[in-house]
């Protein structure tokens, strides 16, 4: 018994003395995209830049959680990716601070209007469905064109959407919603197809991988998440719907009161870099639009020609107020509602 | 061997524990920083040494006097009373001044509170051992005060911050958020509109049926008037509440259902196991141990992504060999199931000690007596089994309450008490309402927890006495022995089907459609998931042994010594006990998030959580197993003139030793596979590999989550067996050592 509870001690003393090597420069990232993404850059920036890259995946609306957890002691440097609305919030609550980049002017003029100079542009993507053909052929059901068809009762169990309090995506849906019909007919719209909902996902690309498997039918999330899905070999289709649908202009944020910020530009700079961007679609499946005009789009990529793409308010929708006070009714009205 | 200890008249021995302690204080106070500039707690700061700071700070100076004082004192030639006076004195005002000290300042505490509160503190019970004010000896005295300090930084403040979250908003106390929860209809519908029935008119019913029937029933057997009247009423509203919560909707509503069910089906499984475990004449037996803990070795969430894998609508067995579409699993049952599998192992570990301790011989007494098998069961068996059956039920009912992974990855979109204490904190933080969401998770705990303790009243269960018994288990009856096996066959096939198809889903390119082989998902962790393993792997074999120790000595405290506030200490330290992780998971980042005790964004919190959460299975079995040993043991050891710190590491220590190790191993294993305490505490430098698997599940990335899922897996089947071997070893050196004396 001593022996051994020596040997562990010594272990111990061991490992504690291999874990405090000192670390050289790192900058520490609250990434939102897609996990390979994140891994990808965590792979590739290092090498390119020499600081060493630690991350934590949190979806959009978490993200924001936390960056409001830690607003007296930010243990974050850049918020890297997720839907611009957060990243609005985020800045109008003084967690975030803009920075003008060096390649401000390479970045596409539609994106960099649409922020507003809340946050720096990091990529675009459109809101949709993927689809599961074969399991809606196997129930006789057609498939929907419209964000009404959806409230159809026939629908019932086959439909994933993203929770708008954790998601970004489920956010912008909400909100594209609001857009096109009005605050109460969206919120009719959402309750009615809250019956039909099997599953709210905690991240924007899960109903993807959802319908994928097929455990629903439609999945309603960014298309570029569905063309992964496609592109991973899963038999589905992905669409937007004909009456309109919203988009997302990714974002990039400087943790405002980060003791790292020199570090925290650096990878800034590096991310806006044709270079950096481009490793999403080669090895991060990302397939969005990258916001460096200079950045060749991928040929997968969703492109705004091919759908009814709403003019989607950021400045409006990305408010404290609103965005809060939507979130709330639907958690209140439409989450909560019993089927 | 012997030791003679002997007193030279005339002359005082000079008190070593005094001046060691006191030494240790001063050195610490004096060397060591009192605060740190950022998180990091092991920076070294030069000028917040005590040396550094002494001669701007009175309050410091005056510290290190108290220090310097207390060691002296050892060094005292007076009687041991006078000394202990001396060393009360020196060690409350040693310690009250560091605290208030630190609570002044407002700045993360470093080393040199740590080392002073704690030495001040051991100064403080040798002092008030040699007064005679606490019965005990130093070491055991001092262990009360260190125990009681952790206590209440770490169970007690946390669940105060919570409590206090829940009421006071933005410095105002308001029961605007309370009220505000509790009437959202995610909270509790007991009438659901969606339904044309009236489910209150319902309940009553049930309410009504269950009454007169108690009551007719007391009649008949001509009961006092009393108690009919009380059992009829206790029927009558419990049934109808149950009912009412049945029928209603809600996160309440399916919270409760669910730990009820899977409570009673993991506790049944495991007492079922763990008589096969012992008693079964069948070949299987041999298999029990290894199988009925497996499911443990994993995050209880990895077997709801199996689940899926197997039971979902293009699950392997649903859709691909019985050709069904359904989504039946997809949702409450589903959730139930894979909780079922996830904490059986828990009961069964509870309940393996209780049927592993108890004496044959009472059985073999009962037979002699002409009892049959069956009748044993019921009249020896079952009652010396209750308490462990209540405790597993209990701790499974708090596992099933507190875990989020599930519910999330399977629940299909049904609110449960955890899921929304996880999206108020992660998806909106909103603190004050996780922490009513806390307060009410923690009702329902310490509600079970209180029942439970008023069932198993103050019964004795003493069955290890030191004297031999001699006696075999007994074998149990035939048929019960094969219908249990039955379902364990079942179980196991089970079990391993799930497993196996986390195992072919990490290493399949895409599960249900190409199952062709490959590594890309293994490979595919080297970038981040590989770093989190090894995390996760440290920072949980840092916390299994204060884990473990601090349990068990807690346990030993407050079942064989008595002093003031014992009960206090006893409650408290089971409070932990009764309260879900995610609770306290809230409390730790609204405790630790600022201020003197600034402790997120660090590892050792990650430690903390896991050495306070674990800690108190050591507690159960550390009493479970010295209720089990015959106090006359120790006793004798004290005649003997040893200490106590000497008699628990030479007379209780190995006789509970299997229960320690088991401990430890569960502790390690706990950590490994822990999720709900520690998801608020997670940073990028200290990500855990039960918070990635999550997040690879949840993003999207299947093949990656069962590639690291199945990593952990055989991970944890290695360190166990490991483990096992050498605890047989030592089974097998204690056995040649008996035989030698």
């Amino acid at each position: 018994m001593r022996k051994v509870v020596l040997v562990v001690l010594a272990l111990i003393v061991a490992s504690l003395g291999v874990a405090s090597a000192a670390p050289g420069g790192k900058v520490t990232v609250l990434c939102s995209p897609n996990l390979a993404w994140c891994d990808a850059v965590k792979a590739d920036f290092p090498k390119a830049t020499g600081i060493a890259f630690e991350y934590i995946r949190l979806s959009s609306g978490e993200a924001l959680a936390r960056l409001r957890a830690e607003r007296q002691n930010p243990s974050l440097d850049v918020w890297f990716g997720g839907t611009g609305d957060p990243h609005i919030v985020a800045n109008e609550e003084g967690l975030t601070e803009f920075v003008r980049p060096r390649a401000w002017n390479d970045l596409r003029p539609e994106f960099r209007e649409a922020v507003a100079g809340k946050y720096i542009p990091l990529y675009a993507g459109i809101l949709g469905w993927a689809i599961n053909d074969r399991l809606l052929k196997e129930k006789n059901l057609p498939v929907p064109t419209s964000w009404k068809d959806l409230a159809d009762p026939r629908y019932r169990g086959l439909i994933a959407y993203p929770n708008p309090s954790t998601s970004g995506t489920g956010y912008t849906m909400v909100a594209t919603l609001v857009q096109l019909f009005g605050e109460q007919q969206a919120f009719d719209l959402l309750k009615a197809i809250h019956k039909n909902v099997a599953q709210y996902t905690r991240s924007g690309a899960a109903p993807g991988e959802l319908t994928g498997r097929g455990e629903v039918a439609i999945g309603i999330t960014f298309i570029h998440d569905a063309v992964d899905q496609v592109l991973k070999g899963f038999p589905i289709s992905y669409n937007a719907p004909r009456d309109g649908t919203g988009y997302e202009i990714g974002g990039l944020s400087l943790v405002k009161g980060t003791l790292n910020r020199a570090n925290a530009l650096a990878f800034i700079e590096w991310a806006l870099t044709p270079n950096a961007q481009r490793i999403a679609a080669e090895q991060g499946q990302s397939y969005q639009i990258p916001s460096n005009s200079k950045t060749q789009v991928p040929r997968v990529a969703p492109r705004f020609e091919s759908f009814r793409v709403i003019k989607y308010d950021f400045v409006k929708y990305g408010s404290a107020a609103v965005r809060d006070g939507l979130v709330r009714r639907w958690t209140r009205e439409v989450e909560t509602l019993p089927k | 061997m012997a030791r003679v200890l002997t007193v030279p008249a005339g002359r005082v021995q000079p008190n070593l524990t005094l001046l060691g302690w006191g030494g240790v204080t001063f050195v610490g106070a004096l060397l060591l920083p009192w605060h740190r500039p950022g998180r990091d707690l092991f920076t070294f700061v030069a000028e917040a040494t005590g040396l550094a700071l002494a001669p701007s700070s009175p309050v410091i100076l005056a510290i290190l006097m108290l220090a310097a004082a207390a060691a002296l004192t050892g060094l005292l030639p007076r009687p041991e009373a006078v000394r202990g006076r001396a060393a009360v004195f020196a060690g409350a005002a040693g310690a009250l001044l560091t605290i208030g000290y630190t609570v002044a300042a407002r700045r993360p505490f470093s080393g040199a509170e740590v080392a002073a509160v704690l030495g001040f503190l051991s100064v403080l019970g040798t002092g008030l051992a040699l007064t005679g004010v606490l019965r005990v000896d130093a070491f055991l005295a001092g262990s009360i005060l260190w125990v009681t300090v952790f206590v209440m930084i770490f169970i007690l403040y946390p669940l105060w911050a919570v409590l206090q979250a829940a009421v006071v908003v933005k410095g105002q106390l308001t029961l605007a958020v309370v009220i505000d929860t509790l009437t959202s209809p995610g909270f509790l519908l007991v009438n659901n509109p969606a339904t044309p029935r009236n489910e209150t008119a319902m309940a009553a019913t049930v309410g009504g049926i269950a009454a007169i029937f108690v009551a007719t029933v007391g009649a008949v057997r001509r009961r006092p008037v009393r108690r009919i009247v009380g059992w009829t009423l206790g029927a009558g509203i419990g049934a109808g509440l149950f009912a009412a919560l049945y029928l209603g909707y809600g996160a309440l509503r399916n919270s409760v259902l669910l730990a009820v069910i899977v409570g009673v089906c993991a506790t049944g499984l495991g007492f079922v196991f763990a008589l096969l475990a012992e008693r079964s004449r069948l070949r299987t037996r041999r298999l029990l141990g290894p199988f009925s803990i497996l499911p443990i070795i994993t995050p209880p969430f990895v077997l709801g992504l199996a689940m899926i894998y197997l039971f979902g609508r293009r699950g392997f067995v649903t859709h691909g060999l019985l050709g069904l579409s359904t989504s039946v699993f997809f949702g409450p049952v589903g959730v139930a199931v894979a909780q079922i599998l996830a904490f059986a192992p828990i009961a069964y570990l509870v309940l393996e000690g209780v049927v592993q301790a108890m004496d044959a011989a009472l059985e073999e007494a009962a037979e002699t007596l002409g009892a049959s098998r069956w009748y044993v069961l019921r009249t020896v068996v079952w009652p010396l089994a209750r308490p462990g059956i209540a405790n597993a039920f209990l701790l499974v009912a708090i596992e099933s309450l507190a875990d989020f992974g599930n519910p999330i990855i399977l629940g299909g979109g049904k609110g449960f008490l955890a899921t929304e204490v996880f999206y108020a904190i992660i998806g909106r933080f909103n603190p004050n309402e996780a922490a009513v969401y806390g307060v009410v998770l923690l009702g329902m705990t310490l509600s079970i927890f209180l029942i439970q303790r008023y069932w198993l009243g103050r019964a004795s269960y003493v069955t290890v006495t030191g004297k031999p018994s001699g006696a075999s288990p007994r074998p149990l009856p035939a048929a019960l022995d094969l219908t249990a096996t039955a379902v364990f066959v079942l179980w196991a096939v089970l079990i391993l089907a799930l497993y196996g198809s986390v195992f072919v889903g990490s290493v399949t390119k895409l599960w249900g459609f190409d199952y062709s082989f490959t590594l890309k998902h293994l490979r595919d962790l080297s970038p981040q998931g590989w770093n989190v393993f090894w995390t996760t792997t440290k920072l949980s074999a840092y916390a299994a042994i204060p884990s473990t120790l601090l349990g068990f000595l807690i346990g030993y405290l407050v079942t064989r010594t008595e002093f003031p506030g014992r009960t206090a200490l006893e409650f408290s330290s089971m409070l932990s006990f009764a309260v879900p992780g995610t609770v306290m998971g809230i409390g730790y980042i609204l405790a630790f998030n600022q201020g003197a005790l600034l402790l997120t964004g660090t590892s050792v919190i990650i430690i903390l959580a896991f050495v306070f959460r674990n800690m108190p299975v050591g507690i159960r079995s550390g009493v479970a197993a010295i209720h089990q040993i015959d106090r006359s043991l120790e006793e004798a050891s004290t005649m003997l003139r040893a200490n106590s710190a000497l008699t628990l590491w030479r007379i209780v220590i190995p006789l509970v030793r299997s229960a320690l190790l088991s401990g430890l191993v569960f502790a390690f294993v706990r950590a490994m596979t822990a999720v709900s305490q520690v998801i608020f505490l997670i940073t990028p430098q200290h990500n855990l590999a039960t918070t990635q698997i999550l997040s690879y599940i949840e993003y999207g990335s299947q093949g990656r989550g069962a590639a690291l899922a199945s990593l952990l897996t055989v991970f944890m089947v290695l360190v166990i067996l490991v483990l096992y071997l050498v605890n047989r070893r030592l089974d097998i050196g204690a056995a040649r050592e008996l035989a030698q004396t």
